[in-house]
Protein backbone atom coordinates (compact mmCIF):
# COMPACT_ATOMS: atom_id res chain seq x y z
CA UNK A 1 0.00 0.00 0.00
CA UNK A 2 2.89 2.30 0.68
CA UNK A 3 4.20 1.55 -2.78
CA UNK A 4 3.00 4.32 -5.03
CA UNK A 5 3.48 3.27 -8.61
CA UNK A 6 3.43 5.91 -11.25
CA UNK A 7 1.94 5.04 -14.63
CA UNK A 8 4.64 4.48 -17.20
CA UNK A 9 5.66 7.50 -19.22
CA UNK A 10 5.94 5.78 -22.60
CA UNK A 11 2.33 4.59 -22.53
CA UNK A 12 1.27 8.05 -21.39
CA UNK A 13 2.96 9.66 -24.35
CA UNK A 14 1.30 7.22 -26.73
CA UNK A 15 -2.10 7.87 -25.21
CA UNK A 16 -1.64 11.63 -25.35
CA UNK A 17 -0.68 11.27 -29.00
CA UNK A 18 -3.84 9.22 -29.45
CA UNK A 19 -5.80 12.16 -28.05
CA UNK A 20 -4.04 14.95 -29.90
CA UNK A 21 -3.18 13.45 -33.29
CA UNK A 22 -6.80 12.96 -34.43
CA UNK A 23 -7.53 16.62 -33.70
CA UNK A 24 -4.46 17.76 -35.65
CA UNK A 25 -5.47 15.42 -38.45
CA UNK A 26 -8.91 17.00 -38.56
CA UNK A 27 -7.42 20.49 -38.82
CA UNK A 28 -4.93 19.47 -41.50
CA UNK A 29 -7.60 17.65 -43.48
CA UNK A 30 -9.83 20.69 -43.29
CA UNK A 31 -7.10 23.05 -44.44
CA UNK A 32 -6.13 20.79 -47.33
CA UNK A 33 -9.63 20.30 -48.65
CA UNK A 34 -11.34 23.58 -47.80
CA UNK A 35 -12.26 25.55 -50.90
CA UNK A 36 -11.70 29.29 -50.86
CA UNK A 37 -14.88 30.92 -49.65
CA UNK A 38 -16.20 34.11 -51.15
CA UNK A 39 -18.89 36.07 -49.39
CA UNK A 40 -21.52 34.39 -47.31
CA UNK A 41 -21.33 30.65 -47.83
CA UNK A 42 -23.35 28.42 -45.56
CA UNK A 43 -23.17 24.82 -46.54
CA UNK A 44 -23.34 21.37 -45.03
CA UNK A 45 -20.71 18.71 -44.68
CA UNK A 46 -18.20 18.31 -47.47
CA UNK A 47 -18.38 15.02 -49.31
CA UNK A 48 -15.06 13.22 -49.49
CA UNK A 49 -16.34 10.13 -51.19
CA UNK A 50 -19.57 9.25 -52.87
CA UNK A 51 -20.54 5.81 -54.17
CA UNK A 52 -22.62 7.51 -56.83
CA UNK A 53 -20.70 10.57 -58.11
CA UNK A 54 -23.52 11.64 -60.41
CA UNK A 55 -26.06 11.99 -57.61
CA UNK A 56 -27.45 15.40 -56.78
CA UNK A 57 -26.10 16.05 -53.31
CA UNK A 58 -28.17 19.12 -52.62
CA UNK A 59 -31.35 17.14 -52.06
CA UNK A 60 -32.71 16.84 -48.54
CA UNK A 61 -32.90 13.06 -48.31
CA UNK A 62 -30.37 10.76 -49.94
CA UNK A 63 -29.69 7.06 -49.73
CA UNK A 64 -26.37 6.87 -51.58
CA UNK A 65 -23.37 5.85 -49.56
CA UNK A 66 -21.27 8.93 -48.90
CA UNK A 67 -18.43 9.84 -46.63
CA UNK A 68 -18.37 13.42 -45.39
CA UNK A 69 -16.04 15.40 -43.20
CA UNK A 70 -18.72 15.28 -40.49
CA UNK A 71 -18.30 11.55 -40.42
CA UNK A 72 -14.52 11.66 -40.55
CA UNK A 73 -14.40 14.24 -37.78
CA UNK A 74 -16.79 12.13 -35.76
CA UNK A 75 -14.45 9.16 -35.99
CA UNK A 76 -11.47 11.32 -35.10
CA UNK A 77 -13.33 12.59 -32.04
CA UNK A 78 -14.11 9.04 -31.04
CA UNK A 79 -10.47 8.04 -31.29
CA UNK A 80 -9.58 11.07 -29.23
CA UNK A 81 -12.17 10.25 -26.57
CA UNK A 82 -10.99 6.65 -26.43
CA UNK A 83 -7.45 7.93 -25.92
CA UNK A 84 -8.70 10.20 -23.17
CA UNK A 85 -10.48 7.33 -21.42
CA UNK A 86 -7.41 5.13 -21.63
CA UNK A 87 -5.21 7.95 -20.41
CA UNK A 88 -7.45 8.75 -17.45
CA UNK A 89 -7.77 5.12 -16.39
CA UNK A 90 -4.11 4.28 -17.01
CA UNK A 91 -2.47 3.25 -13.78
CA UNK A 92 -5.56 3.29 -11.61
CA UNK A 93 -4.94 2.09 -8.10
CA UNK A 94 -6.86 1.77 -4.92
CA UNK A 95 -4.89 4.52 -3.24
CA UNK A 96 -5.40 7.36 -5.71
CA UNK A 97 -2.28 9.46 -6.22
CA UNK A 98 -2.69 10.90 -9.69
CA UNK A 99 -4.78 13.84 -10.78
CA UNK A 100 -6.08 11.88 -13.73
CA UNK A 101 -7.48 9.19 -11.49
CA UNK A 102 -9.34 11.83 -9.54
CA UNK A 103 -10.69 13.20 -12.79
CA UNK A 104 -11.74 9.72 -13.97
CA UNK A 105 -13.46 9.02 -10.67
CA UNK A 106 -15.07 12.45 -10.73
CA UNK A 107 -16.48 11.82 -14.21
CA UNK A 108 -17.84 8.41 -13.28
CA UNK A 109 -19.36 9.59 -10.05
CA UNK A 110 -20.89 12.70 -11.61
CA UNK A 111 -22.46 10.77 -14.48
CA UNK A 112 -23.74 8.13 -12.09
CA UNK A 113 -25.16 10.88 -9.89
CA UNK A 114 -26.86 12.43 -12.91
CA UNK A 115 -28.36 9.10 -13.91
CA UNK A 116 -29.42 8.38 -10.35
CA UNK A 117 -31.10 11.77 -10.02
CA UNK A 118 -32.97 11.47 -13.31
CA UNK A 119 -33.68 7.76 -13.65
CA UNK A 120 -33.42 6.26 -10.19
CA UNK A 121 -31.04 3.71 -8.73
CA UNK A 122 -32.28 0.90 -10.93
CA UNK A 123 -30.64 2.24 -14.11
CA UNK A 124 -27.33 3.49 -12.69
CA UNK A 125 -25.37 0.33 -13.35
CA UNK A 126 -26.60 -0.24 -16.89
CA UNK A 127 -27.19 3.26 -18.20
CA UNK A 128 -24.35 5.45 -16.91
CA UNK A 129 -21.88 4.46 -19.61
CA UNK A 130 -24.42 5.23 -22.34
CA UNK A 131 -25.18 8.66 -20.92
CA UNK A 132 -21.47 9.32 -20.60
CA UNK A 133 -20.97 8.29 -24.24
CA UNK A 134 -23.76 10.60 -25.42
CA UNK A 135 -22.40 13.48 -23.36
CA UNK A 136 -18.81 12.96 -24.39
CA UNK A 137 -19.44 12.46 -28.08
CA UNK A 138 -21.83 15.39 -28.27
CA UNK A 139 -19.66 17.83 -26.31
CA UNK A 140 -16.43 17.00 -28.09
CA UNK A 141 -18.11 16.96 -31.50
CA UNK A 142 -19.52 20.43 -30.88
CA UNK A 143 -16.16 21.64 -29.58
CA UNK A 144 -14.55 20.61 -32.88
CA UNK A 145 -15.78 23.92 -34.24
CA UNK A 146 -13.25 25.60 -31.94
CA UNK A 147 -10.55 24.09 -34.14
CA UNK A 148 -12.16 25.67 -37.18
CA UNK A 149 -13.30 22.37 -38.63
CA UNK A 150 -16.81 21.21 -39.40
CA UNK A 151 -18.48 20.13 -36.17
CA UNK A 152 -20.16 16.74 -36.62
CA UNK A 153 -23.10 17.90 -34.53
CA UNK A 154 -24.00 20.54 -37.10
CA UNK A 155 -24.79 17.76 -39.53
CA UNK A 156 -28.34 16.52 -39.28
CA UNK A 157 -27.47 12.95 -40.26
CA UNK A 158 -25.03 12.52 -37.42
CA UNK A 159 -27.35 13.81 -34.73
CA UNK A 160 -30.23 12.00 -36.44
CA UNK A 161 -28.35 8.72 -36.06
CA UNK A 162 -27.93 9.34 -32.34
CA UNK A 163 -31.59 10.23 -31.97
CA UNK A 164 -32.52 7.06 -33.83
CA UNK A 165 -30.44 5.03 -31.42
CA UNK A 166 -32.06 6.79 -28.46
CA UNK A 167 -35.45 6.02 -30.00
CA UNK A 168 -34.50 2.35 -30.28
CA UNK A 169 -33.32 2.32 -26.68
CA UNK A 170 -36.52 3.98 -25.49
CA UNK A 171 -38.62 1.50 -27.43
CA UNK A 172 -36.50 -1.37 -26.20
CA UNK A 173 -37.00 -0.37 -22.59
CA UNK A 174 -40.70 0.27 -23.13
CA UNK A 175 -41.18 -3.14 -24.72
CA UNK A 176 -39.05 -5.08 -22.27
CA UNK A 177 -42.12 -6.53 -20.56
CA UNK A 178 -43.58 -7.91 -23.75
CA UNK A 179 -45.55 -6.38 -26.65
CA UNK A 180 -48.84 -6.42 -24.72
CA UNK A 181 -47.61 -3.96 -22.12
CA UNK A 182 -45.92 -1.91 -24.83
CA UNK A 183 -49.12 -1.53 -26.85
CA UNK A 184 -51.07 -0.71 -23.72
CA UNK A 185 -48.89 2.36 -23.11
CA UNK A 186 -50.41 3.84 -26.29
CA UNK A 187 -53.97 2.60 -26.19
CA UNK A 188 -54.81 2.99 -22.53
CA UNK A 189 -56.58 6.34 -23.09
CA UNK A 190 -58.71 5.60 -26.14
CA UNK A 191 -58.24 5.62 -29.90
CA UNK A 192 -57.77 9.36 -30.48
CA UNK A 193 -55.17 9.65 -27.77
CA UNK A 194 -53.52 6.51 -29.12
CA UNK A 195 -52.97 8.20 -32.47
CA UNK A 196 -51.51 11.23 -30.74
CA UNK A 197 -49.33 8.97 -28.66
CA UNK A 198 -47.93 7.29 -31.75
CA UNK A 199 -47.23 10.66 -33.36
CA UNK A 200 -45.59 11.83 -30.16
CA UNK A 201 -43.48 8.70 -30.02
CA UNK A 202 -42.22 9.25 -33.56
CA UNK A 203 -41.72 12.95 -32.95
CA UNK A 204 -39.39 12.30 -30.03
CA UNK A 205 -36.25 11.40 -32.01
CA UNK A 206 -37.00 13.96 -34.72
CA UNK A 207 -37.37 16.77 -32.20
CA UNK A 208 -34.23 15.67 -30.36
CA UNK A 209 -32.21 15.53 -33.58
CA UNK A 210 -33.43 18.90 -34.85
CA UNK A 211 -32.96 20.57 -31.48
CA UNK A 212 -29.36 19.54 -31.21
CA UNK A 213 -28.49 20.05 -34.86
CA UNK A 214 -30.34 23.35 -35.08
CA UNK A 215 -28.63 24.88 -32.09
CA UNK A 216 -25.14 23.99 -33.18
CA UNK A 217 -25.81 24.84 -36.83
CA UNK A 218 -27.36 28.19 -35.95
CA UNK A 219 -24.22 29.03 -34.03
CA UNK A 220 -22.16 28.30 -37.12
CA UNK A 221 -24.53 30.35 -39.29
CA UNK A 222 -24.40 33.31 -36.95
CA UNK A 223 -20.61 33.06 -36.84
CA UNK A 224 -20.47 33.21 -40.64
CA UNK A 225 -22.93 36.09 -40.80
CA UNK A 226 -21.15 38.11 -38.12
CA UNK A 227 -17.82 37.43 -39.75
CA UNK A 228 -19.10 38.57 -43.15
CA UNK A 229 -20.71 41.64 -41.64
CA UNK A 230 -17.51 42.61 -39.87
CA UNK A 231 -15.57 42.14 -43.06
CA UNK A 232 -17.95 44.43 -44.86
CA UNK A 233 -17.84 46.95 -42.01
CA UNK A 234 -14.09 47.11 -41.93
CA UNK A 235 -13.88 47.52 -45.69
CA UNK A 236 -16.32 50.44 -45.42
CA UNK A 237 -14.74 52.10 -42.40
CA UNK A 238 -11.09 51.29 -42.96
CA UNK A 239 -10.99 50.90 -46.73
CA UNK A 240 -9.32 54.29 -47.14
CA UNK A 241 -6.12 53.01 -45.55
CA UNK A 242 -3.37 52.76 -48.15
CA UNK A 243 -2.31 49.55 -49.81
CA UNK A 244 -2.62 46.20 -48.07
CA UNK A 245 -3.77 47.76 -44.79
CA UNK A 246 -7.13 48.60 -46.31
CA UNK A 247 -7.76 44.97 -47.18
CA UNK A 248 -7.16 43.56 -43.70
CA UNK A 249 -10.51 43.11 -41.89
CA UNK A 250 -9.35 44.51 -38.52
CA UNK A 251 -12.84 44.44 -37.05
CA UNK A 252 -12.94 40.67 -37.39
CA UNK A 253 -10.44 40.49 -34.53
CA UNK A 254 -12.10 39.97 -31.16
CA UNK A 255 -15.86 39.86 -31.53
CA UNK A 256 -16.08 36.47 -33.30
CA UNK A 257 -13.99 34.97 -30.52
CA UNK A 258 -16.40 36.27 -27.89
CA UNK A 259 -19.37 34.94 -29.83
CA UNK A 260 -17.54 31.65 -30.17
CA UNK A 261 -17.40 31.32 -26.40
CA UNK A 262 -21.18 31.28 -26.36
CA UNK A 263 -21.99 29.40 -29.55
CA UNK A 264 -19.21 26.83 -29.46
CA UNK A 265 -18.46 26.30 -25.77
CA UNK A 266 -21.65 27.12 -23.93
CA UNK A 267 -24.20 26.12 -26.52
CA UNK A 268 -22.32 22.95 -27.41
CA UNK A 269 -22.14 21.81 -23.79
CA UNK A 270 -25.72 22.86 -23.14
CA UNK A 271 -27.08 20.91 -26.11
CA UNK A 272 -25.11 17.84 -25.12
CA UNK A 273 -26.56 18.13 -21.62
CA UNK A 274 -30.09 18.60 -22.95
CA UNK A 275 -29.74 15.68 -25.34
CA UNK A 276 -28.54 13.29 -22.66
CA UNK A 277 -31.10 14.64 -20.18
CA UNK A 278 -33.94 13.99 -22.63
CA UNK A 279 -32.55 10.53 -23.31
CA UNK A 280 -32.64 9.71 -19.61
CA UNK A 281 -36.08 11.18 -19.06
CA UNK A 282 -37.65 9.44 -22.06
CA UNK A 283 -36.14 6.10 -21.16
CA UNK A 284 -37.02 6.22 -17.48
CA UNK A 285 -40.44 7.68 -18.32
CA UNK A 286 -41.23 4.92 -20.77
CA UNK A 287 -39.80 2.08 -18.70
CA UNK A 288 -42.50 0.19 -16.74
CA UNK A 289 -40.36 -0.29 -13.66
CA UNK A 290 -43.03 -1.73 -11.37
CA UNK A 291 -44.18 -4.24 -13.97
CA UNK A 292 -40.56 -5.19 -14.62
CA UNK A 293 -39.77 -5.67 -10.96
CA UNK A 294 -42.96 -7.66 -10.49
CA UNK A 295 -42.06 -9.99 -13.33
CA UNK A 296 -38.44 -10.12 -12.33
CA UNK A 297 -39.17 -11.02 -8.72
CA UNK A 298 -41.80 -13.49 -9.95
CA UNK A 299 -39.21 -15.11 -12.19
CA UNK A 300 -36.77 -15.24 -9.29
CA UNK A 301 -39.43 -16.79 -7.10
CA UNK A 302 -40.28 -19.45 -9.65
CA UNK A 303 -36.60 -20.25 -10.18
CA UNK A 304 -36.21 -20.61 -6.43
CA UNK A 305 -39.23 -22.93 -6.35
CA UNK A 306 -37.87 -24.93 -9.24
CA UNK A 307 -34.54 -25.26 -7.49
CA UNK B 1 -15.37 19.24 -53.83
CA UNK B 2 -19.09 19.03 -53.29
CA UNK B 3 -20.98 19.88 -50.17
CA UNK B 4 -24.25 18.60 -48.82
CA UNK B 5 -27.16 20.89 -48.31
CA UNK B 6 -27.41 22.53 -44.89
CA UNK B 7 -30.54 20.61 -44.08
CA UNK B 8 -29.97 17.17 -45.50
CA UNK B 9 -30.08 13.69 -44.19
CA UNK B 10 -28.29 10.69 -45.55
CA UNK B 11 -29.37 7.30 -44.37
CA UNK B 12 -25.87 5.84 -44.43
CA UNK B 13 -24.45 8.72 -42.50
CA UNK B 14 -27.17 8.32 -39.89
CA UNK B 15 -26.57 4.59 -39.56
CA UNK B 16 -22.82 5.04 -39.27
CA UNK B 17 -23.39 7.71 -36.66
CA UNK B 18 -25.69 5.37 -34.75
CA UNK B 19 -23.03 2.70 -34.85
CA UNK B 20 -20.48 5.25 -33.68
CA UNK B 21 -22.49 5.99 -30.58
CA UNK B 22 -22.91 2.30 -29.84
CA UNK B 23 -19.17 1.77 -30.24
CA UNK B 24 -18.39 4.70 -27.99
CA UNK B 25 -20.85 3.31 -25.42
CA UNK B 26 -18.85 0.08 -25.29
CA UNK B 27 -15.59 2.03 -25.19
CA UNK B 28 -16.83 4.07 -22.23
CA UNK B 29 -18.13 1.00 -20.51
CA UNK B 30 -14.97 -1.01 -20.94
CA UNK B 31 -12.27 1.61 -20.67
CA UNK B 32 -13.73 4.14 -18.26
CA UNK B 33 -16.57 2.78 -16.15
CA UNK B 34 -15.40 -0.78 -15.62
CA UNK B 35 -11.89 0.04 -14.32
CA UNK B 36 -13.03 3.01 -12.27
CA UNK B 37 -15.89 1.09 -10.69
CA UNK B 38 -13.52 -1.76 -9.93
CA UNK B 39 -11.12 0.57 -8.17
CA UNK B 40 -13.95 2.24 -6.28
CA UNK B 41 -15.26 -1.13 -5.15
CA UNK B 42 -11.80 -2.20 -4.04
CA UNK B 43 -11.43 0.99 -2.07
CA UNK B 44 -14.86 0.55 -0.54
CA UNK B 45 -14.01 -3.00 0.45
CA UNK B 46 -10.71 -1.85 1.92
CA UNK B 47 -12.38 0.95 3.86
CA UNK B 48 -15.04 -1.43 5.15
CA UNK B 49 -12.29 -3.80 6.22
CA UNK B 50 -10.43 -1.05 8.05
CA UNK B 51 -13.59 0.05 9.79
CA UNK B 52 -14.38 -3.51 10.82
CA UNK B 53 -10.84 -3.91 12.18
CA UNK B 54 -11.12 -0.65 14.08
CA UNK B 55 -14.45 -1.69 15.60
CA UNK B 56 -12.99 -5.02 16.57
CA UNK B 57 -9.94 -3.42 18.13
CA UNK B 58 -12.07 -0.97 20.05
CA UNK B 59 -14.34 -3.72 21.33
CA UNK B 60 -11.30 -5.70 22.43
CA UNK B 61 -9.77 -2.68 24.12
CA UNK B 62 -13.00 -1.99 25.95
CA UNK B 63 -13.24 -5.60 27.09
CA UNK B 64 -9.62 -5.46 28.29
CA UNK B 65 -10.30 -2.24 30.13
CA UNK B 66 -13.35 -3.71 31.85
CA UNK B 67 -11.42 -6.81 32.80
CA UNK B 68 -8.58 -4.74 34.21
CA UNK B 69 -11.00 -2.55 36.11
CA UNK B 70 -12.60 -5.63 37.62
CA UNK B 71 -9.21 -7.03 38.58
CA UNK B 72 -8.12 -3.72 40.05
CA UNK B 73 -11.30 -3.58 42.07
CA UNK B 74 -10.68 -7.12 43.34
CA UNK B 75 -7.09 -6.31 44.21
CA UNK B 76 -8.16 -3.23 46.12
CA UNK B 77 -10.69 -5.22 48.14
CA UNK B 78 -8.10 -7.89 48.80
CA UNK B 79 -5.63 -5.27 50.03
CA UNK B 80 -8.25 -3.74 52.31
CA UNK B 81 -9.09 -7.14 53.71
CA UNK B 82 -5.44 -7.96 54.36
CA UNK B 83 -4.86 -4.62 56.02
CA UNK B 84 -7.84 -4.92 58.31
CA UNK B 85 -6.90 -8.51 59.20
CA UNK B 86 -3.39 -7.41 60.04
CA UNK B 87 -4.71 -4.58 62.21
CA UNK B 88 -6.99 -6.98 64.05
CA UNK B 89 -4.17 -9.42 64.52
CA UNK B 90 -1.91 -6.71 65.90
CA UNK B 91 -4.61 -5.56 68.26
CA UNK B 92 -5.16 -9.09 69.58
CA UNK B 93 -1.43 -9.67 70.01
CA UNK B 94 -1.02 -6.38 71.82
CA UNK B 95 -3.94 -7.14 74.14
CA UNK B 96 -2.50 -10.52 74.90
CA UNK B 97 0.90 -9.05 75.65
CA UNK B 98 -0.56 -6.38 77.84
CA UNK B 99 -2.65 -8.95 79.74
CA UNK B 100 0.37 -11.15 80.33
CA UNK B 101 2.41 -8.20 81.51
CA UNK B 102 -0.37 -7.22 83.90
CA UNK B 103 -0.54 -10.75 85.29
CA UNK B 104 3.17 -10.90 85.80
CA UNK B 105 3.17 -7.55 87.51
CA UNK B 106 0.34 -8.74 89.72
CA UNK B 107 2.30 -11.85 90.61
CA UNK B 108 5.41 -9.86 91.43
CA UNK B 109 3.39 -7.52 93.62
CA UNK B 110 1.76 -10.46 95.39
CA UNK B 111 5.10 -12.05 96.04
CA UNK B 112 6.47 -8.81 97.37
CA UNK B 113 3.48 -8.37 99.66
CA UNK B 114 3.73 -11.96 100.90
CA UNK B 115 7.40 -11.55 101.60
CA UNK B 116 6.74 -8.32 103.44
CA UNK B 117 4.07 -10.02 105.51
CA UNK B 118 6.37 -12.88 106.31
CA UNK B 119 9.10 -10.53 107.35
CA UNK B 120 6.70 -8.55 109.46
CA UNK B 121 5.47 -11.69 111.19
CA UNK B 122 8.99 -12.91 111.90
CA UNK B 123 9.88 -9.49 113.19
CA UNK B 124 6.76 -9.45 115.40
CA UNK B 125 7.63 -12.84 116.89
CA UNK B 126 11.19 -11.72 117.57
CA UNK B 127 9.93 -8.61 119.19
CA UNK B 128 7.44 -10.60 121.26
CA UNK B 129 10.14 -13.01 122.40
CA UNK B 130 12.44 -10.15 123.16
CA UNK B 131 9.79 -8.34 125.14
CA UNK B 132 8.91 -11.47 127.15
CA UNK B 133 12.51 -11.95 128.11
CA UNK B 134 12.90 -8.29 128.95
CA UNK B 135 9.77 -8.09 131.00
CA UNK B 136 10.67 -11.27 132.93
CA UNK B 137 14.04 -9.91 133.68
CA UNK B 138 12.49 -6.62 134.63
CA UNK B 139 9.94 -8.22 136.93
CA UNK B 140 12.60 -10.42 138.54
CA UNK B 141 14.61 -7.41 139.31
CA UNK B 142 11.60 -5.56 140.59
CA UNK B 143 10.26 -8.35 142.72
CA UNK B 144 13.62 -9.66 143.66
CA UNK B 145 12.57 -13.09 143.42
CA UNK B 146 12.65 -15.82 140.98
CA UNK B 147 9.42 -16.33 139.35
CA UNK B 148 8.45 -19.24 137.44
CA UNK B 149 9.50 -18.53 133.99
CA UNK B 150 6.84 -20.63 132.42
CA UNK B 151 4.07 -18.95 134.30
CA UNK B 152 5.50 -15.65 133.56
CA UNK B 153 5.67 -16.29 129.82
CA UNK B 154 2.07 -17.35 129.87
CA UNK B 155 1.09 -14.19 131.66
CA UNK B 156 2.92 -11.98 129.23
CA UNK B 157 1.55 -13.81 126.25
CA UNK B 158 -1.94 -13.29 127.47
CA UNK B 159 -1.20 -9.67 128.08
CA UNK B 160 0.28 -9.21 124.62
CA UNK B 161 -2.61 -10.98 123.03
CA UNK B 162 -4.89 -8.64 124.84
CA UNK B 163 -2.84 -5.74 123.56
CA UNK B 164 -2.96 -7.05 120.04
CA UNK B 165 -6.69 -7.57 120.22
CA UNK B 166 -7.06 -4.09 121.55
CA UNK B 167 -4.87 -2.84 118.77
CA UNK B 168 -6.85 -4.79 116.13
CA UNK B 169 -10.16 -3.52 117.36
CA UNK B 170 -8.81 0.01 117.41
CA UNK B 171 -7.77 -0.31 113.87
Amino acid sequence: MTEKKRPSRAVDVLLILMMVLPLITAVVLNVLTAPAKEGIVIEGARVYYSANPDADLSQVFSTDFILTDAQINSWLVMISITGLCLFLTHGLQEHAVTVRQHIAEWIVEKVEGLVRANMGDFHVQSFSAFVCAVLGLSVFSSLMSLLGVFAPTSDLSVVGGWALLVFLVITGYKACCGPRIYVRTFTSDGAVVAALNVIGEVATPISMAFRHYGNVMSGAVIAVLVSAFLQWLSSVLLGWLPGVLGEIPFLQVGLPAILSVYFDLFSGALQAYIFSMLTMLYVSGGFPLEEYIKRHSHAEKSSVLAA
Amino acid sequence: MQSLGVISINIWQALISLANLVILFFVMKKFLFKPVRKVLEQRQAHVDGVYAQADEARAKAEADRDAWNARMQGAREEADRILSAAAENARLTGDAMIGEAKNRAQGILQEAEDEAEQTRRVAAQDIRREMAGLSAELAEKLLGREINEADHRQLIDSFLNELEEQHDTNQ
